[in-house]
């Protein structure tokens, strides 16, 4: 009874051990040892400050770096949106030019699921990647995973979304859009739109997310700028998906609806916010700035629904993400913080030749796909 | 307690209870006048969760549950919108969607009487299978048929000016057709009797006579029904076919039924109190958003109601017991 017990404990044991590195689908020889990663207390308690260094120094975590191939692990809040599509291509297009370089693109199945996001990075550095290119769903949650790749020397490019600690430090490098930047020139086009003077109505994205939030400040910023415009902000998160916002958004509109513009600062809020007016029959009627570019959007400015969208260049930030991992693996010294732009499209100008390749993007071809 | 005040209390409890809460928020200031629009966005916002829920009542009451709903909601979804886009006439899509409905619940329904697994168990596998298949189908991103054939106009706060006759959103009128339908089948038919009669005790029911496992694999897919027009519905709503839509849905769903006065232990549940418990929570949303006040506190209070209904009906039970 005794050895039988001891039997089965023991191929449990064994089959959990051939399981665990599978979650993180990878075959080959992990470069990180598990031990490190999985005891992740000492990462935990230790203070930003006391972080191990995985950059500034040039001994790489591989030292085989020009010949196997590296593996980077990208990882966005979320695998549904267009963003992420764009993302996902800009990636492959630095890993096409790179050709020693692998990427795997993996992300939570839902935009609000801090856990998830947490566990797959913990699975990543368990799998022994050589680079981990992340967009935090949260600046603070997403830390002690962070750490902990740094604590097994596996280096962590933040992109997208801001992570609390230091560039260079705590992390290799962070590319985004300057969200706050992207903010402001959304408030600057609304005083024009509306003439300098009425209410405007800013629709909040969700709780914690840190590049919505400040594209949320600089709007706000910006209209202060204006002292005929009253911002009205009811404080409501738009919530994860585009089912979300619209309710949401028509909740609003129930008890607010005198003003001459609205504001929302990312792609599904903005098309909850289109369902909601065009429910009312607001659409066209009341100016309306939106933040990042769908094709849904992109119909509704063309029919003057939508007055602009702010757009980022996702294209543009997968590439130099997988590249600023790359080349900081090779031991080249990379920039901490990298802007990858924001541009402002209006019906007269979303059919322009630069605007059209950041709209549009031809995405089949680098996702290969039929 | 006879068996007749029994029941007049469980379908007043439930009104009762929505009316207090409704006088108890309408008295926070500010006050503002109660327009039409709201009261449309209410009804409108309660459509989707008090149909699932018809179908939810059902199983809670034969003593099962489904976890699965939310995912079904996004599938059948998603095979409409796949079916507009491939220019599938209306009518087509949405049998579709409740076909596709129909054979998510036959399967939970399969699972819990040819397997013999626990519901809970079940319907927690099926919720990730569905969700995943939604993804597999859509591609992974969110199906924009060109063309909705006015599907889109159907459940929409403010009705658009060539259904201004309707007054409220046609699928409020739907609810409440289906609602009185499934009421009508609980209560006057043998199938809606057995229902009862399992989830009141099952043992006693399979001495009866009664075929537990047809009419338990019927109730699962008949719910499906429901779950696969909530999908057409949630499609109409958000205009495209969203793979990530609806998670979490089963909760609220859940929510719905036990604030109605239903007993997770099967064999007591009425389709009114179900519809007052949506009600609640869709006027609590709208009610939380003119005061003004975070989502988390709404979330907090809305938490509170389903223990203290919980809580009543515990609590009654044990005096008449």
């Amino acid at each position: 009874m005794n050895s039988r017990t001891r039997q089965l404990t023991a191929i449990l044991f064994t089959s959990l051990a051939a399981i665990l590195p599978g979650c993180g689908k990878v075959e080959e020889v992990p470069a990180a040892k598990p031990g490190p990663a999985a005891r992740n207390n000492s990462a935990d308690s230790g203070s930003s400050t006391s972080a191990p260094s995985a950059s500034g120094d040039k001994t790489p975590a591989t030292p085989t770096a020009t010949t196997a191939k590296l593996k980077i692990a990208v990882v966005p809040k979320g695998t549904t949106h267009d963003f992420w599509r764009s993302v996902h291509a800009g990636a492959l297009k630095a890993q096409n030019e790179l050709g020693n370089v692998e990427v795997t693109f993996r992300g939570p199945e839902r935009e609000d699921d801090r856990q998830q996001q947490v566990d797959l990075v913990q699975n990543l550095i368990s799998a022994g990647y050589s680079a981990i290119v992340l967009a935090p769903l949260d600046d603070k949650a997403l830390v002690a995973p962070v750490k902990q790749a740094a604590a097994v020397n596996i280096p962590v490019v933040i992109f997208d979304s801001g992570l609390q600690g230091e560039a260079g430090k705590d992390f290799v490098s962070y590319v985004a859009t300057d969200n706050y930047k992207g903010g402001q020139l959304a408030g600057q086009k609304m005083i024009e739109l509306v003439g300098g003077k009425g209410r405007v109505l800013m629709l909040r994205y969700a709780e914690g997310s840190a590049s919505t939030a400040l594209r949320e400040q600089g709007f706000i910023d910006a209209l202060k700028t204006a002292p005929g415009i009253e911002l009205i902000d009811p404080k409501r998160y738009a919530g994860a998906t585009r089912a979300t916002a619209q309710e949401t958004s028509e909740n609003i509109l129930t008890s607010t609806s005198d003003f001459a513009g609205i504001y929302c600062p990312n792609e599904s809020s903005t098309f909850g916010m289109l369902l909601a007016i065009r429910g009312k029959g607001l659409a066209g009627k009341v100016k309306f700035v939106g933040f990042d570019a769908s094709q849904g959007l992109l119909d509704a400015m063309r029919n003057n629904e939508i007055d602009a969208l702010v757009v980022q260049n996702p294209i543009r930030m997968g590439y130099l993400a997988v590249m600023t991992a790359a080349n900081h693996i090779k031991g080249e010294k990379v920039e901490t913080n990298i802007d990858t732009g924001v541009a402002l499209i209006t019906n007269a100008t979303m059919d322009s030749p630069e605007n059209k390749d950041l709209l549009d993007p031809d995405l089949k071809k680098y996702l290969g796909e039929k | 307690m006879t068996a007749n005040s029994s029941r007049v209390f469980r379908i007043l409890a439930p009104i009762t209870g929505l009316l207090f809460v409704i006088i108890l928020f309408a008295a926070i200031p500010p006050h503002h006048g109660v327009t039409i629009l709201q009261l449309r966005t209410i009804l409108v916002h309660a459509v989707i969760v008090a149909i699932a829920a018809l179908g939810m009542t059902l199983i809670i009451a034969s003593g099962g549950i489904d976890l699965s709903i939310g995912s079904g909601v996004a599938l059948a979804g998603v095979t409409a919108a796949l079916a507009l886009d491939n220019n599938w006439p209306l009518w087509a899509a949405i049998l579709l969607s409740l076909a596709t409905g129909t054979a998510c619940g036959l399967y939970n329904g399969l699972l819990i009487t040819a397997l013999r697994l626990p519901p809970f168990i079940a319907t927690l596998g099926t919720l990730g299978f569905y969700r995943g298949v939604a993804k597999w189908i859509a591609g992974s991103s969110p199906i924009s048929p060109p063309d909705l054939h006015g599907l889109n106009k159907f459940l929409q706060p403010q009705p658009p000016p060539d259904l201004e006759w309707s007054i409220v959103a046609p699928g409020v009128w739907l609810l409440l057709a289906l609602a009185i339908l499934v009421a009508w089948i609980m209560r006057s038919t043998v199938f809606g009797r057995n229902i009862l009669a399992i989830g009141g005790n099952e043992t006693a029911a399979r001495y009866a006579g009664i075929s537990i496992r047809t009419v338990k694999t019927a109730t699962y897919a008949l719910s499906g029904l429901f779950v696969g027009l909530a999908g057409a519905l949630q499609l109409s709503r958000l205009t495209q076919g969203d793979p990530t839509v609806a998670a979490g849905l089963e909760l609220d769903v859940i929510a719905a039924v036990v604030i109605g006065g239903a007993s997770l232990s099967g064999g007591t549940a009425t389709i009114a109190g179900t519809l007052c418990g949506a009600l609640m929570m869709a006027y609590l949303n709208n009610r939380c958003s003119l005061l003004g006040w975070p989502t988390f506190v709404q979330q907090m209070i809305v938490g509170h109601i389903i223990i203290a209904a919980v809580a009543i009906d515990v609590w009654r039970r044990k005096r008449s017991g």
